[in-house]
């Protein structure tokens, strides 16, 4: 496939947890700017961490439908309606639409955007003094 | 019984050989054109000429915008036999039969000759290009509907090769149906051949054809057969994807005279694609089969199974047709019910309020009686 993620650290190193702590640092703030995303590997499990306008949105990147890579498929927005039922392009940059089969994600909380059967887990994700975390 | 070792599947690895049945190639014009033979490489090979931008130059499609087409997903290349080893080890297969992509609209190229020549080309380049039994990599050998005779020739020049496993028909397009006597040759052929027939749509070509098709077939029964279904499936799916049961939440409707298992099959594919396809369809607020729960009701006749009682109580039981099911007759017409068809094998396995909401009850709702 080919790759849609801007940058990523890739999976390769594993990532250590803080002493004492569940947080784990993913990035360099500066290294994960709006509209960007990176994935990582902590302790196994692959957490997929979006930067959107700012607000830092961690999820599981394994899609719960067929363990696709959801997280690392195209980022864009998706069609709806507005008020007079016609069509409008809405929610850009916060929707991940698994590579696999397009089932879509919203980056912000988890939910696939047609069901609530469906959810991808979200993590807590912040910055702090320069690094990007996330608590598992 | 003395069997030490039941004979229990667990995973994957216990099943022995894989074999994908419908792995496909994402083959492009310019990968098969250099295989083109005389008249049709000259035709096609020359320094100039202008498509004037048609998307696919010879091969028709409608221009349907899918998640693909979008990149919402991003379906692999396969155009290579390396590619086909990546896919490989990826579905984790032992042999598969490769089936085109492109190739699925060949039964929609206009010029019926230049359809029979580019499945010749396609063909060369599987062979040449993709074909590796060693690596358990089979191919269909792709024909045109719109030349028989020549579709028939096609299978002879292919039958010996050990890397062709079957012949595959474009079905989505084929005009008239596939029951006509000019397919016969091809028939003939492929039997002599020992190669089965694949039979693949797809859903640009039908768009093309579908449902006229059914003009071409010259009976009452396969008309009869599919029609009612098929055609209750496309409003269907129309309906739902543009919101009339949202805009129209008030709104009962009964879908009637087509039997009944198509319709849980119905609520589940159209579920499925709607998990993939929620923009094309963002009037929706709940899944498609939800509000055919809600908003919509079978009638039984004509009811097939009715001879199996194992198939109809599932049947039943996958669209809770104790809420959704109304009892009908179709009197007078030939192919009507007697009233207790059904009764007679449903009380085997279901309750007198889930039989009195079908025989009545929930009609009375429905239409207020």
């Amino acid at each position: 496939m080919t790759d849609h993620t801007p940058t990523s650290t890739g999976t390769d190193e594993p990532i250590e947890a803080d002493e004492h702590t569940d947080r784990h640092r993913v990035a360099a703030a500066v290294d994960l700017p709006p509209g960007d995303r990176v994935v990582v590997d902590v302790e196994g499990r692959e957490v997929a961490v979006f930067n959107v306008d700012g607000e830092y949105h961690a999820l599981s990147n394994y899609c719960p439908h067929q363990g696709g890579p959801a997280c690392e498929g195209l980022v864009s927005g998706t069609l709806e309606v507005d008020g007079d039922d016609e069509l409008v392009w809405d929610r850009a940059g916060e929707i991940v639409a698994c590579p696999w089969h397009g089932w879509e994600f919203d980056v912000t909380d988890g939910h696939h955007t047609a069901s609530d059967r469906y959810r991808l887990p979200v993590y807590e994700a912040y910055a702090e003094d320069g690094d990007v975390y996330i608590e598992l | 019984m003395a069997s030490a070792t039941p004979d229990q599947v667990r995973s994957l690895d216990d099943l022995g050989t894989i074999v994908d049945t419908d792995f496909h190639l994402t083959e492009r014009q310019e990968d098969i054109f250099p295989y083109l033979e005389s008249p049709f490489d000259e035709m096609l090979t020359s320094a100039s000429g202008d498509d004037y931008g048609y998307l696919g130059r010879v091969y028709p499609a409608t221009g349907m915008v899918y998640s693909v087409t979008m990149g919402k997903a991003d379906s692999e290349t396969v155009r290579t036999r390396e590619d086909v080893l990546a896919g490989k080890e990826f579905i984790g297969w032992d042999a598969a039969i490769a089936t085109p992509t492109q190739n699925l609209y060949l039964g929609a190229v206009h010029h019926d000759d230049l359809a029979a020549g580019l499945a010749t080309a396609y063909n060369n380049w599987l062979l040449d290009e993709i074909v590796d039994t060693d690596e358990g990599i089979y191919g269909a050998a792709v024909v045109a509907p719109q030349k028989p005779v020549k579709a028939a020739e096609e299978v002879d020049r292919r039958a010996d090769e050990d890397g062709i496993a079957a012949v595959m028909i474009p079905s989505g397009s084929v005009d008239p149906t596939l029951g006509n006597e000019r397919y016969y040759p091809l028939y003939e052929a492929c039997e002599r051949a020992g190669l089965p027939i694949k039979m693949h749509n797809a859903g640009g070509t039908m768009m093309t054809r579908f449902p006229s098709t059914w003009k071409s077939m010259s009976r009452a029964l396969p008309v009869h057969v599919t029609s009612h279904n098929m055609m209750h499936q496309t409003n269907l799916a129309d309906m739902l994807t543009q919101g009339v049961p949202v805009r129209f939440p008030d709104l009962e409707f009964v879908v009637q005279e087509s039997g009944l298992g198509w319709y849980p099959y119905f609520m589940r594919r159209m579920d499925h694609d709607y998990m993939g396809a929620k923009w094309d369809a963002p009037m929706l607020e709940k899944l498609p089969s939800e509000y055919l729960d809600d908003q919509f009701y079978l009638t039984s006749q004509p009811v097939e199974g009715a001879d199996d009682p194992q198939y109809l109580n599932a049947v039943m039981r996958l669209f809770d047709g104790d809420e959704n099911l109304m009892f009908s007759s179709d009197y007078p017409h030939f192919d009507f019910d007697d009233t207790d068809a059904l009764l007679r094998i449903l009380r085997s396995e279901f309750d007198g309020q889930a039989l009195r909401n079908v025989y009545g009850e929930t009609a009375t709702e429905v239409y207020d009686l």
